[in-house]
């Protein structure tokens, strides 16, 4: 098994643990590794700033890939929007009734209520650029890395086929659900990273995220243990100090529950998991609008140690 | 102070609707209010939608339980609730709620059975927007006028739409524009309006198949009605929640994010005229801004090497953390202010992940001053 053979990565966890970073991390390793890399993130167009942008010095992205500057590396955002366009131009036959009918405010108004329909532009427009290939018949896009929204959308999106599966039968929709599994469900062509952070509700739900993932059929790579804390301490020291802050509590002491919290946390994840654990070191001074350089490095290991 | 009138809430309103963004441990913070106000002798239920398992079997409630559940007496008599003071709680399954909303709202018992067989309902009903809130408030007023508990405490979904069963009835038949409705939905006399429809059933047909077509049309043409009935109770329920018996928390961590968070639902709470009493700073510094700096006089005398190695190296901690606990003190006071006539309570973040019945009940007495 090979990171960078697999054709979509789905960076996912809840909101604050750094997701975004990871994911821009993770796509300028597979990119170092001369793949065609692009780095996606949901949005839409009325959507404020772009995170993934941001990373890379843009402040918003477009539905059509652009350069993010590291070579081999595109990003753009997916709409749900384009994925309607997409879907409705590959099963509508073009006509100036139908054109009417596209563009109508009522259309619109019935795609936004029904719901799954969202989710089912998402999963388009991520299915054409996943299939999209150059002139010579090559991939356009070699590896996918999707920044996922919080843990519910992601969901949403990973159970869609089997939903519309069984909600719509007939019709041109199955055959796309089915396109769409074949990348998704096969743990050669598609996994999910979950990002989490050292403390034991995240963990947990982390956990059952690796959980809710599998009963959708997408298998999680690993769990990204985020932001770990650097702990100077020696076993016996940290039994002292431990008694002692208990009796006189010092600046200072938080922090060194933290890193306790950090190591049960830790354990309660590895204990609990039953794919790869990966920890990232805190970087308090990473700068805000680039993946840190050693985020990359670390990444770039593992997938050479793949 | 600050504590006191938390306190106060806690002893005399009826409701407490808690909001926050996901993540700065909310659910918790739910949970200990609600040991808070039992302790001090109140029947208390909390109800939370979609809480951690942990959480769940620290209160010893399962996620499927149809109704509310009292812990077990004896954890109960454990975290320190004497009679009358009770304590309850309830995990509200999203789609056991929406059954039954839709069983007693529409209009017979076959229309019922229609939507709840739908394909598209079955598979889609979970996520209709603002159904669950509107029901877990709905039965929540129920609890309040049967006199079942003195207080609940409302533990809202992490995310902007939390307050959304407030307005979400307008808001869906606003999505669901009866206009754009009738043009899915046959039977107008209107000539156009039946071509309209017949180009609309061609290009649902195209993308859907015509059986799932049907079925769509069949949804939206039940859903109406259960969209009329919440349209119809809306009213009632936003007074309700804007009486005296009610008041709303924020809750934040020190966080900017969740503080961007916080101040969209300040600012949502004013704008539905909602009561909004203050702010709970969860996961801050602030409570610990007092005290030393790790030194040589804080050492006992017969100090081992070892913990004065420790302490040295603790000594590298200190700085940075009591800055941000200066900057934590400086931030409640700041939403305190903001709170307007409210209080803004610091809580600290417990190292277990506070979720065991002990870590809940340190902070219960936190909010119960002595």
């Amino acid at each position: 098994m090979d990171f960078l053979s697999r054709r979509i990565h789905l960076v996912t966890g809840k909101g604050g643990v750094g997701r975004t970073t990871v994911a821009a991390a993770l796509a300028s390793a597979a990119a170092s590794h001369g793949k065609r890399v692009l780095l996606t993130e949901i949005g839409d167009p009325e959507g404020g700033y772009s995170a993934i942008g941001r990373k890379f010095g843009r402040e918003h992205l477009t539905p059509d890939p652009v350069p993010l500057g590291p070579p081999g590396l595109l990003g753009c955002h997916v709409w749900a929007t384009r994925g309607h366009e997409l879907f409705a131009h590959s099963v509508i036959p073009a006509g100036p009734l139908i054109r009417a009918a596209l563009r109508s405010k009522a259309l619109s108004k019935f795609v936004t209520a029904v719901p799954s329909l969202y989710e089912l532009g998402v999963f388009f427009h991520l299915l054409k650029l996943l299939q999209a290939t150059r002139t010579d018949g090559s991939l356009e896009h070699e590896v996918v890395v999707a920044d996922m929204p919080a843990t519910g959308q992601t969901l949403a999106l990973t159970s869609l086929p089997e939903i519309l599966l069984d909600a719509l039968p007939d019709g041109p929709i199955p055959r796309y659900m089915r396109e769409g599994q074949a990348f998704l469900n096969d743990p050669a062509k598609g996994v999910a990273w979950v990002v989490t952070l050292p403390e034991l509700l995240p963990v947990t739900e982390a956990l059952e995220l690796v959980e809710g993932l599998r009963a959708t059929h997408v298998e999680a790579a690993g769990v990204i243990l985020n932001r770990f804390p650097e702990d100077p301490f020696e076993a016996d020291e940290r039994k002292e100090l431990g008694a002692l802050l208990a009796e006189r509590p010092m600046h200072g002491a938080l922090t060194f529950q933290q890193i306790g919290a950090a190591r049960t946390a830790e354990a309660e994840l590895r204990a609990g998991a039953d794919v790869p654990v990966f920890e990232l070191p805190e970087l308090a001074d990473a700068a805000p609008d680039a993946p840190p350089p050693e985020l990359c490095r670390q990444l770039a290991a593992w997938m050479e140690a793949e | 102070m600050s504590a006191e009138m938390l306190a106060r809430l806690l002893a005399e309103k009826r409701v407490i609707v808690v909001c926050g963004a996901g993540g700065v441990g909310k659910t918790t913070t739910s949970a200990s209010l609600a040991l808070a106000a039992a302790r001090a002798g109140r029947r208390v239920l909390v109800i939370t939608i979609d809480p951690s398992k942990r959480l769940a079997q620290t209160l010893g409630v399962s996620p499927h339980d149809p109704e509310p559940g009292a812990l077990p007496e004896e954890r109960q008599r454990a975290v320190g609730i004497a009679a009358p003071g009770n304590l309850s709680a309830w995990m509200l399954d999203p789609q056991a709620v929406s059954d039954r909303t839709v069983r007693r709202m529409s209009k017979d018992a076959a229309s019922a059975d229609l939507l709840l067989q739908n394909r598209i309902y079955r598979n889609v009903a979970a996520m209709v927007a603002g159904m669950q809130e509107y029901t877990a408030v709905e039965a929540l007023h129920g609890f309040i006028r049967d006199d079942h508990y003195d207080l609940v405490i409302l533990d809202t979904p992490p995310s902007r739409n939390a307050l959304r069963f407030l307005d979400a009835p307008s808001r869906a038949t606003a999505f669901l524009d009866r206009r754009v409705l009738r043009l899915f939905v046959p039977g107008s006399e209107n000539r156009l309006r039946q071509a309209a429809t017949k180009v609309f059933e061609g290009l649902l047909d195209l993308a859907f198949g015509s059986e799932a077509r049907k079925e769509l049309q069949q949804f939206f043409t039940l859903f109406e009605q259960i969209l009329l009935y919440l349209n119809r109770n809306q009213g009632e329920m936003k007074e309700f929640f804007a009486g005296s018996d009610v008041t709303f928390l924020l809750v934040s961590s020190p966080k900017a994010e969740a503080l961007d968070e916080a101040f969209y639902f300040e600012a949502k709470t004013r704008e539905l005229s909602l009561p909004l009493a203050g702010y709970i700073l969860n996961r801050s510094r602030a409570w610990a801004a007092d005290r030393p700096f790790p030194s040589e006089s804080e050492l006992p005398e017969d100090a081992s090497d070892t913990v004065r190695r420790a302490v040295e190296k603790l000594a590298a901690f200190a700085a940075p953390e009591a800055e941000s606990a200066a900057e934590h003190e400086q931030l409640r006071t700041d939403l305190a202010a903001r709170a307007g006539a409210g209080f803004a309570v610091a809580l600290p973040e417990l190292p277990a992940g506070a979720s065991d019945l002990e870590s809940l009940v340190e902070l219960a007495e936190l909010m119960q001053p002595a």
